[in-house]
């Protein structure tokens, strides 16, 4: 019984803190995002809230809450808002499998900074990770606008593409690490001294390819065009259900998808790594708070190379986009694949 | 003859290293550390060149009018020349040149001295282009162009500029930037100056 409680307890605070953390950290990214691309532009970005415009994400949320609730005529209200959850819900839920830091002990009780450490994780990821084209299709669908339907389209037809490429990209360092449960991945890492991207160059850029494209980021956001389709699915949208779209999909979910590739490819929360050779850490000085911060460090430095791929490219046609992903990524996939597969065992067993 | 020029295709390196997007990316992460170089609008103003046409003022009296035009035309309507006062010598001209005449409403007043002055001078900045023609064709160096920008207004009775807001703008004009030489050029150190620090003592001009 008190170890029924002791954990409940422990899974509410992480539940808590974990979403306390994405939702508003989420929500400072927008300011994040704004920033970078003003600086990339030459422009300072907002200035005027708060100092150099800190409180601006909530000067936004604000003006956002405050707004009028339209729904277009002829809609379909409930679907309208199921995707809204749909697209919400699997979003956030993805941070229940990404583990931040190693086990720690607390007031006796061990604990483990992963709010499930389920062992098929990563395939929970992933199925979560396709959810999102239900909640784009029905809000293109619901919306009853045509360029709403055609965003939401486009976006379908990228998503089903890159959902078989990052299956296969992350197929790669599952067999060098032999397990899905994302915190055994790391754990693996840290034992082999190595860490994935090393030996998964090829799966580490068709990963980013996909995060790209799955998230709706720039070279792939055909989906949102603004020059063409206004911001695509979400045009029928208005006021805070407007705000939730690009939120989830342009921070939570890039989020999410940087802290798996951490997970995958650089080794959670290990220090920096020489292959084969160890760690090297210059944080050791924070203790037992240093596999925290490099986490979290890793996460944002990878979502800062994301903002800074969105602010420099061009964007790429549909055609393109699906043509890249079936006859370059998964090919190449494949190959990546068939390597590892031979190459693994004879290094490791 | 059409020459046709193509986009030399990507070599095998440059696609497998992405060499393109780095180039991409080194650019705009160069831009990114530099300084910014936009004007703080609402806090920051910078001072528009002295040829810009923006909202229009009356030239007052002042000693400087062009000569012998001015005396000429004071001569010829029987005008009453007061220092501080608009130099409008009620001709019209302005109106004949405007593509839209009926925003100007002048009316000239017969002192009881048998002297004549401007009474009325109302411009509907509502229907004005700025193009500038009246400005051109007034003979005495009256109507001009400020360098005031700012017009929005609430309400549409505070578009109409009259005699003392036209005045006004004037006397603030030669007071502010009658002496400034007439520069257009980017390289004007003048012009990159902030509104606020506008204050200086302008150069002296040689005639």
């Amino acid at each position: 019984m008190e170890g029924l409680l002791a954990w409940l307890v422990i899974t509410l605070i992480k539940i808590v803190v974990i979403l306390a953390i994405v939702l508003g950290v989420g929500a400072y990214l927008t300011l994040v995002e704004r920033k970078v691309a003003a600086h990339i532009q030459r422009r300072p970005g907002p200035m005027v809230v708060g100092w150099h415009g800190l409180l601006q994400p909530l000067a936004d949320g604000l003006k956002l809450l405050t707004k009028e609730d339209l729904f277009p005529r002829y809609g379909n209200r409930f679907l309208y808002n199921l995707a809204l959850v749909m697209a919400l819900v699997p979003a956030t839920l993805v941070f229940a499998v990404v583990p931040f830091g190693p086990e720690f002990e607390a007031f006796g009780i061990k604990v483990k900074p992963i709010l499930t450490d389920v062992n098929i994780g990563l395939l929970l990821v992933f199925a979560l990770g396709s959810m999102a084209v239900f909640s784009i299709a029905l809000a293109g669908w619901a919306s009853n606008s045509k360029y709403a339907l055609i965003g939401s389209m486009r976006k379908a037809g990228i998503i089903v593409s890159y959902e078989v490429v990052i299956t296969f990209a992350v197929m790669g360092p599952i067999i060098l690490a032999g397990t899905l449960s994302t915190y055994d991945i790391v754990q693996n890492q840290i034992d082999q001294k190595l860490w994935y991207v090393w030996l998964q160059p090829i799966a580490f850029v068709v990963y980013m390819f996909a995060m790209l494209a799955e998230t709706g980021r720039v070279p792939f956001d055909v989906q949102e065009a603004e020059a063409e389709l206004v911001t695509g699915f979400t045009v029928e949208y208005g006021g805070m259900k407007f705000g939730l779209f690009p939120l989830v999909e342009w921070y939570i979910e890039v989020l999410s998808l940087s802290a798996i590739a951490v997970v995958l490819f650089f080794g959670g929360w290990s220090p920096i790594n020489i292959p084969f050779l160890g760690f090297v850490d210059p944080l050791f000085f924070l203790g037992p708070l240093s596999p925290f911060v490099w986490f979290v460090l890793k996460v944002s430095l990878l979502f800062l190379f994301v903002l800074w791929l969105h602010w420099t490219l061009p964007r790429y046609r549909i055609d393109q986009i699906t043509e890249t992903a079936w006859k370059v990524m998964l090919p190449l996939t494949f190959v990546n694949l068939v390597l590892t597969a031979v190459f693994a065992p004879l290094i490791w067993r | 003859m059409v020459k046709r020029v193509f986009e030399r295709p990507l070599s095998w390196i440059e696609r497998i290293f992405f060499l393109d997007f780095i180039r991409g990316l080194s650019i705009t992460i160069r831009h990114a550390f530099r300084k910014t170089i936009t004007t703080h609008y609402p806090y920051e103003k910078l001072t528009p060149p002295k040829r810009f046409r923006g909202f229009f003022g009356h030239k007052v009296v002042d000693g400087k009018e062009p000569q012998p035009v001015f005396d000429e035309w004071v001569e010829r309507f029987k005008i009453k020349v007061e220092p501080g006062k608009s130099r409008c010598v009620v001709c019209m001209l302005c109106k004949r040149a405007c593509p839209v005449p009926q925003l100007f409403e002048i009316e000239g007043e017969k002192l009881p001295d048998g002297r004549r002055r401007v009474s009325v001078f109302n411009m509907n900045m509502m229907l004005c282009t700025f193009c500038g023609f009246c400005v051109d064709a007034c003979p005495v160096d009256c109507l001009f162009q400020s360098d005031i920008h700012e017009t929005a207004s609430y309400t549409r009775r505070d578009a109409v500029l009259n005699l003392e807001i036209l005045e006004r703008i004037g006397r603030d004009w030669q007071r502010r930037r009658e002496e400034e030489p007439d520069r257009i050029w980017i390289d004007d150190q003048q012009r990159q100056r902030l509104w606020y620090e506008n204050q200086v003592k302008l150069p002296e001009v040689k005639r």
